[in-house]
């Protein structure tokens, strides 16, 4: 029969890869929750200048701001970590895949800062 | 062991290749949609900025393939962390029927928001 896979077994988190593998995993689904809102909310596109530039102008606050900022984060993270698997999958990325987290994550987070700049520019 | 659907050796292989394809694909449109919708200098998108891109075939097109890979990556996604954790046969096909119709649905809703707006007559 099948062996139940633990969601989280600790006995495997002390390897980079695990917390890659894991995190991407939570980001993803994170990202298909708020995919999923998205293309709710930007049907207001449809009700005319209005109720659209009503419903920005709401979402233009700090708060909303703020989890734009962190939104882009986990976007970025499961992007470059993304790259990562490819990487590891289609070319030999496993002799290297922990030097490749680091600089993938070095990277993302240099856009991270960079889109998080003008992000928070926009607040209201 | 009585086999359930979708578990042969080669299942899984198609959806893992389309997972990887689309996410190379998901990498460049997320960049030039967060660069065109997110990253200009206004910020707070108005209503005419969006509707204005939103005239041309050509982004259109991209849209509708940002869309529908998207879709695609994340649902894909959903299943596949489902499979490993729900082993039933009446879950994981409640489970597979509910992506289905939300995918559908969302992509419905999508497409509803590509056509309505870009039939608009921005002059009147």
């Amino acid at each position: 029969m099948y062996k139940r896979t633990k969601f989280f077994d600790p006995n495997y988190y002390k390897f980079i890869g695990s917390w890659a593998w894991i995190l991407h995993r939570l980001s993803g689904l994170a990202l298909i929750f708020y995919l999923s809102l998205h293309i709710w909310v930007i049907n207001s596109l449809t009700y005319g200048p209005d109720k659209f530039n009503e419903v920005m102008t709401f979402l233009a606050s700090p708060l909303f701001k703020i989890l734009e900022v962190g939104l882009w984060g986990v976007i970025l993270f499961h992007a470059f970590n993304g790259v990562r698997v490819v990487i590891v999958d289609f070319f030999k990325g496993s002799l290297f895949h922990k030097k490749l987290f680091f600089v993938l994550i070095a990277i993302a987070f240099v856009m991270w800062a960079w889109g998080s700049y003008i992000i928070l520019s926009h607040i209201r | 062991m009585k086999k359930n659907f979708k578990e042969t050796s080669k299942a899984g292989a198609i959806a893992w290749l389309l997972q990887r394809i689309s996410a190379v694909v998901l990498f460049v449109l997320l960049i030039i949609h967060y660069v065109t919708y997110h990253f200009i200098a206004s910020g707070n998108v108005p209503w005419k900025e969006v509707a204005a891109k939103m005239q041309s075939p050509w982004f259109n097109l991209m849209q509708f393939i940002f869309l529908l890979t998207a879709l695609y990556h994340g649902l894909n996604g959903v299943w596949m962390v489902v499979e490993d954790y729900f082993h039933s046969r009446f879950w994981r096909l409640l489970i597979f029927s509910l992506i289905l119709v939300g995918g559908s649905g969302l992509f419905f809703v999508g497409m509803l928001t590509i056509f309505k707006v870009s039939n608009l007559n921005l002059g009147a």
